[in-house]
């Protein structure tokens, strides 16, 4: 059974974008459309291996999930790339984060970097 | 008794050299009566002690009461009508007198003689310097008259002496009047200067008084806070305008030192530090903001210097720039949002383009590949300019901040190469890049922003080079700095326009011709971001042999950074 991955971002086409790219990876691909629903997902049994987490979200932001994720231990071994179009704010949370992405985010550099994160590749 | 003398010899004239005579005849009339009355006085003694006789006792007295009435009215004539007449008379009584005042015997040739001298030398000093010469002719015709009329031979040693005296007084009494004249215009000038003097004076003070109230009005009515604190920051002087600004009323301002005004509590936090440093540091900055209760303040600081050049204090002006800075943060906002509104769709559109090209839903042929490819070129060309348009919005607002930490400068080149080898190559240029030995290896900086500036000189330079190479250099510049030089073998940048490529939207192509695309931000924003860093960017071009950008930035020691040190 392949890794999951959990991509939160409100925007249709990016969404898709980046699911694309996961699954062509070889991640098994979930998305959550906005800060609301991503939190309700968060609580759900399935850990995610990797996380994409858009910062501007509608509802509940994603400096909020982020602090969720990061207090909830079982989140401890799951992978967080947070994408942003404000690059102080990716600079602010590089450290928390595994990686910190900026948009645009193009497909290949996504595919790229999450290839190498998957295990047994 | 000093004044009753001043009237009795004072006389109404104004010709000074008449008055200064007509005085000292009334001194000498004062002086005759004051002897007639004693002479009065000793005859009417001998007549009563019987020692005269009676004939002579009538000659005696009506002699003397003759010349005491002569002398009142000669003093009448004084003081009312000339004192040329009244010297005149006076001198011809005295003459008269000394004539009978003793045998002629001893007038004409015996000891009365010298008697007649005084008529002559008086009468230079009441009458006219020369008139000595005419009563020394009276005197001689009398003393010669005398002589004959008793049989003796006249005695003309005894004339020559008066006409002696009569030379000598002329002389002393003309020496006398010419320094006095002398002295008069000296005076007469003294006055004028002094009057001119008074006049420039009054002219002046009231120039300054007017100038002053001037000033004070314009302050007063400015809406500029302004306030002037002496070397020791205690402020002297504060207008009205900064009660509504500082919310402390002007008279509490005044006799404070600036330390204690900036502890009023509408004063935000992050302000109030600005400002000690500003007092601490002794700077004088031109405009920076500061939060005071619900104000946005613009706050600048002037040394003020006297006219012999001292520094006698400082000026702080404060603007109220809360509406201005309302709207910088509603534009920032605004482009902020249309930037990532615009970003989003063209990330997706690349996202989809790049899919095309790696063929993501199936296989694609050339042409469809090479469209991908063309798509992926135009959205990121757009990418550009959206965050030119961004940097500049937020440097405009202040808002953009250079993130000090450190960077490898071979890093820095590799990025550069990965970015724009093939912008490059693509126009047949070749982009070399070299760090001299002596750059170490590790430098502070901001290196997302130094990366900007250096893909945006370099693609301008790949921009304006039709063949040859563009050249990027690393170099240490003097002890603590250090520095980026990138020259190209393009066309030049001629010399008219140097002055202004750094300057916002501008291109050297006008509108109309423009070969090159792009909003003309990109050497602006290089400049702006320079600055920020502290650094600052120079421009060297000949036409049709290419252009050289050189930039010195200041080296900081890595092991600063720990100190969380920030540009300003």
């Amino acid at each position: 059974m392949s890794e999951l991955a959990l991509v939160i971002e409100d925007d249709e086409d990016l969404a898709n974008i980046f699911a694309e790219a996961l699954r062509g990876v070889g991640f098994s691909l979930e998305i959550a459309p906005d800060g609301r629903l991503a939190r309700e997902r968060l609580k759900g049994a399935d850990v995610p291996f990797i996380i994409l987490l858009d910062m501007h979200l509608p509802h509940v932001s994603g400096e909020e999930l982020l602090a969720d994720i990061k207090q909830d231990e079982r989140f401890s071994k799951t992978m967080v790339i947070i994408t942003t179009a404000d690059a102080r704010l990716g600079e602010m949370y590089r450290d928390q984060v595994d990686f910190a992405l900026i948009k645009p985010i193009s497909f290949i550099q996504l595919r790229d970097l999450t290839a190498r994160l998957k295990p047994g590749r | 008794m000093k004044s009753f003398f001043d009237g009795i010899l004072s006389v109404p004239a104004s010709d000074p050299d008449d008055s200064r005579r007509r005085r000292v005849l009334n001194i000498l009339l004062l002086g005759t009566f004051a002897a007639t009355l004693v002479g009065l006085a000793g005859i009417l003694i001998a007549g009563a002690l019987s020692q005269v006789s009676d004939a002579d006792f009538r000659l005696l007295l009506s002699g003397i009461l003759g010349t005491t009435f002569g002398i009142l009215g000669i003093y009448y004539i004084n003081r009312r009508y000339s004192g040329r007449w009244a010297a005149m008379l006076f001198l011809l009584l005295l003459t008269a007198v000394f004539s009978i005042s003793d045998t002629p015997e001893q007038l004409s040739n015996g000891r009365a003689l010298f008697i007649f001298t005084l008529p002559i030398a008086i009468s230079s000093l009441i009458l006219a310097p020369q008139s000595g010469f005419l009563f020394a002719f009276i005197s001689s015709g009398i003393v010669a008259g005398l002589a004959l009329s008793i049989d003796q031979p006249v005695n003309i040693f005894a004339i020559i002496g008066y006409f002696m005296l009569a030379l000598v007084s002329w002389i002393s009494a003309n020496s006398l009047e010419s320094a006095l004249r002398e002295l008069r215009t000296i005076n007469t000038n003294l006055d004028s200067v002094v009057v001119e003097r008074t006049e420039a004076l009054a002219a002046s003070l009231e120039r300054e008084r007017i100038e002053a109230g001037r000033n004070r009005a314009i302050l007063n009515s400015i809406a500029d806070g302004v306030i002037v604190f002496d070397r020791k920051w205690n402020a002297i002087l504060a207008n009205p305008a900064v009660k509504g600004m500082l919310e402390i009323p002007t008279e509490l301002i005044v006799g404070k030192n600036f330390r204690e005004i900036i502890e009023h509590p509408r004063l935000a936090p992050q302000s109030r530090g600005l400002l000690y440093a500003m007092v601490e540091h002794d700077t004088q900055p031109i405009g920076f903001r500061v939060e005071w209760g619900g104000k946005t303040l613009s706050v600048s600081a002037a040394q003020v210097y006297n006219t012999r050049n001292e520094n006698i204090g400082i000026v702080i002006v404060f603007r109220d720039v809360t509406r201005e800075a309302e709207v910088e943060k509603l534009k920032s906002t605004f482009v902020g949002i249309v930037s990532h509104e615009l970003r989003t769709p063209l990330n997706a559109i690349l996202g989809y383009a790049e899919m095309f090209k790696e063929a993501v839903y199936g296989p694609m042929n050339e042409k469809q590949v090479n469209m991908a490819d063309r798509i992926m070129k135009n959205s990121h060309r757009l990418l550009g300019l959206i965050s030119d348009l961004l940097d500049q919005a937020q440097m405009e607002a202040g808002k953009l901040t250079i993130q000090m930490a450190p960077l490898r400068p071979s890093e820095l080149l590799d990025n550069l190469h990965s970015v724009l080898d093939k912008s490059a190559s693509d126009k047949g240029l070749k982009l070399t890049s070299e760090i001299e030995d002596n750059v170490p290896d590790t430098l502070n900086g901001d290196a997302r922003r130094l990366h900007q500036i250096l893909t945006n000189l370099v693609n301008n330079a790949i921009k304006f080079t039709d063949q040859g190479s563009v050249r990027v250099r690393l170099f240490l510049s003097g002890g603590s700095q250090w520095g980026i030089e990138v020259t190209d073998t393009g066309r030049g940048i001629p010399a008219s326009e140097i002055p202004y490529i750094f300057e916002t939207f501008r291109q050297v192509e006008g509108t109309a011709t423009r070969v090159h695309g792009g909003f003309g931000l990109g050497l602006s924003i290089v400049k702006q971001l320079v600055t920020l860093m502290n650094g600052e960017i120079k421009v060297n071009s000949t036409m049709d042999e290419g252009t050289t950008f050189i930039i010195i930035l200041p080296m900081l020691p890595v092991d600063k950074l720990e100190s969380n040190w920030r540009y300003p």
